[in-house]
């Protein structure tokens, strides 16, 4: 049985090349359960066998691809001919001519053996636990472990630290945890922050906030919850909200940052529950942040607008916008926008390429028109004021597509352009920032996507006449231009709700008119 | 359109059948039997619900119920397994974390159905939810008056579920 793990393992294969020069070493290559694999010097045997796509036949939970090795849980041993002892895959190294076997009898006794002194202690808790469907204790139990338990002495628990709350975004499952430490090289390696540790030793081991008023503070706590290998580390926001075997789950980017973060997108009938990272060697490795892991609450907004609005004729500036038919509304803005000379285009840096190229193109066909860009998030103006926030993924433009929006020759804002214009159209998708910025009196029209506050914060300021409600990152098809040039394309990851409509629609729609 | 053929498939009549007398005349004599079979002889077919009922399977199926502790607290955990199993999916539970005022005798339940809805209109008395639940929590009573006035009603809510059901086993 391959047990599909909640993480990629990468590893390209190596190439077995025959050597350039007679001096030269041939590539070296490892025997495991009798398939021939070419492997770089200083592989161990456990990335020998992810680079042949044979690692998931490999139990594991203290190795994780993207975390230093440790070596703690011996549930990954295979059988190395001549070696007298099961070696630990994932910190041996590999040899040139090693021949190893990964489910031997002796082999899979070992694991049992591993799992019945795991599960000793382990509550039956897989009803409750939130990782159920996912658990890697669960999945190899089922392949390896004992049916029953001998075990009849009386059970650890931790009293204090069976629902702690490690933070406002983690809470912890002492009983559950396996030590395999990996969230506490996380916060040792990958993070920096030091901010997780396992007090105490043995029997009485137990993992702690090193600071325990504080709590952990690291901006990727959300990671700590993907790969723990149990229950033991739950994420609040999606802590008892689902179980996973009701998700679907499909690859999209995070619309967060300039980073583009590869994600899944895990939804149950359109309501998506959570965002999961997703491997990318050359985008953020395994990890993402926890505004990024968040973010789908701009999409699952009860307060999202989600039908036309329109101010009716005459109105006062701050007078409330009115829900319309799309029929009506087109109408009526064929009206304001035929009989505007000076109308300015702004587009937000999170729209896609696709989408500001479209709006490009509508206003080349009015005359009189402008186009320009607007990020403002954070004080980032144009993609040179980019900068990253951290060491690891987090960046100062907070919007997806700057580059990209830049790279089809749109201008950034000009607050002079504003007061010129005598309409104004902003599209954005729920994350540049809102226009309160700017002073004008020209009829605003507001498109993409908005909540209602957003909107009333923005009618303070501006004559907003009218919304044309728009779609996020993961309801549409769209490219996005990252903040090292690199563009990625997605495709749509659940289908909106309400009367939301595509960039090009609106556009076709009122062209018609 | 062309003219359709038929035929017609009613057999003709003989002439003792024609008559029609005679189907009365054995009609009449069903009703006489059953007359004098009840009202002389006594024999009854129905029964006089619902002064009278009738005995069911100790294993028959009815109106679901979630069994409580002591303290009348579910025995739920909002594990959603039956909710998985349901094949025509007519329960509705959303989760929600159980405070410690409500872990009364020391247990940790961490979980707790904030609310959980049956629609027994859809409900097909399976007993699959039954079959499912590793905490013994959702049960099928012996209870078979279902009938409600509006149909809301008949989406059974946790305070509904939570009633007590006496009898044997708990069964009702
Ligand atoms: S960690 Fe895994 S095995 Fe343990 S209770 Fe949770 S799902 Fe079950
Ligand atoms: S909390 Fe999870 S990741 Fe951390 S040591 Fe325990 S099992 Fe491993
Ligand atoms: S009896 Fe069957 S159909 Fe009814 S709630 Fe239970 S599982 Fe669903
Ligand atoms: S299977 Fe039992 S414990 Fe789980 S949600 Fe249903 S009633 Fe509750
Ligand atoms: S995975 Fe190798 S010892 Fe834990």
């Amino acid at each position: 049985m391959k047990t599909e793990l909640n993480y990629q393992s990468y590893k390209k294969p190596v190439i077995d090349t025959p050597p350039a020069t007679p001096e030269a070493k041939p590539t070296p290559k490892i025997t495991i359960d009798g398939v021939v694999i070419p492997f770089q010097a200083g592989d161990t045997i456990m990335q020998a066998a992810e680079r042949a796509n044979a690692a998931a036949e490999i139990p594991r939970f203290c190795y994780h691809p993207g975390l230093p090795i440790a070596g703690t849980c011996r549930m990954c041993t295979v059988e190395v001919e001549k070696m007298p002892k099961l070696m630990t895959s994932c910190s041996t190294p590999a040899a040139d001519g090693m021949i190893v076997h990964t489910q031997s009898p002796k082999v899979r006794k070992s694991r049992t053996g591993v799992m019945e002194f795991l599960l000793a202690n382990h509550p039956l808790d897989c009803p409750v636990c939130d990782k159920a469907g996912e658990c890697e204790l669960q999945d190899y139990n089922f392949e390896y472990g004992p049916s029953t338990s001998r075990f009849v002495e009386e059970k650890r628990v931790w009293d204090d630290a069976t629902t702690k709350k490690l933070s406002d975004k983690v809470t912890l499952n002492m009983n559950r945890c396996v030590h395999c430490e990996r969230c506490v090289r996380f916060t040792d390696e990958v993070t920096k922050t030091n901010d997780l540790v396992m007090k105490n030793r043995g029997y009485k081991k137990e993992l702690s906030a090193t600071d325990e008023e504080r709590g952990l503070w690291n901006d990727y706590q959300g990671c700590l919850t993907d790969f723990c290998p149990v229950g033991a580390l739950t994420f609040n926001d999606f802590r008892f909200h689902k179980r996973v075997w009701f998700l679907d789950k499909k690859k999209s980017i995070c619309d967060q940052c300039s980073k583009g973060c590869n994600i899944e997108v895990h939804s149950d009938q359109n309501v998506v529950e959570r965002l999961m990272p997703v491997f990318n060697e050359s985008v953020n490795g395994h990890w993402m942040c926890d505004e990024g892991r968040v973010s789908y609450h701009t999409a699952m907004n009860p307060l999202r607008i989600v039908s036309p609005l329109l101010k009716s004729k005459g109105a006062s500036k701050d007078a409330a916008l009115v829900s319309t038919t799309w029929e009506f509304l087109f109408q009526q803005l064929n009206v304001v926008i035929k009989s505007s000379k000076k109308i300015l285009f702004i587009i937000g840096t999170d729209a896609s390429c696709e989408e500001a190229e479209q709006v490009k193109n509508w206003s080349s066909k009015l005359a009189g028109s402008s186009v320009v860009y607007f990020n403002g998030v954070n004080g980032v103006q144009t993609s040179k004021d980019d900068g990253k926030l951290d060491h690891l993924l987090r960046m100062k433009d907070k919007t997806s597509n700057t580059r990209g929006v830049e790279a089809l020759g749109i201008q950034p804002i000009n607050p002079n352009q504003v007061s010129d214009a005598d309409l104004v159209i902003y599209l954005r998708a729920g994350r540049a920032q809102l226009p309160i910025e700017f002073s004008s009196s020209a009829p605003w029209l507001l498109w993409g996507v908005w909540n209602l506050e957003e909107v009333k914060s923005v009618q303070q300021k501006l004559n907003v006449v009218g919304l044309i409600p728009g779609l996020m990152t993961m309801e549409k098809d769209g490219s996005y231009v990252n903040e090292s040039q690199l563009k990625q394309t997605v495709t749509t990851t659940i289908q909106t709700t309400g009367h939301c409509l595509t960039v090009n629609k609106v556009i076709e729609g009122l062209w018609i008119k | 359109m062309g003219k359709i053929n038929t035929v017609n498939v009613s057999k003709k009549y003989t002439f003792k059948e024609s008559l029609y007398l005679v189907a009365i005349i054995q009609g009449m004599m069903i009703t006489l039997k059953r007359f004098f079979e009840g009202f002389v002889l006594h024999k009854k077919f129905t029964i006089m619900y619902p002064e009278e009922r009738r005995d069911y399977s100790q294993r028959f199926r009815g109106e679901h119920f979630i069994s409580i502790d002591n303290n009348k607290t579910e025995n739920c955990t909002a594990c959603f397994l039956c909710e998985t199993v349901c094949p025509a999916e007519c329960i509705h539970i959303v989760a929600d974390e159980r405070e410690d005022d409500q872990n009364l005798y020391g247990v940790k339940k961490e979980k707790k159905p904030l609310s959980f809805d049956i629609d027994a209109l859809r409900c097909c008395f399976c007993g699959m939810c039954e079959e499912a639940c590793p905490k013994d929590a959702i049960k099928l009573s012996r209870n078979y008056e279902m009938s409600v006035l509006k149909r809301d009603d008949a989406i059974y809510d946790l305070d509904h579920l939570k009633r007590e059901v006496k009898g044997l086993k708990g069964r009702g």
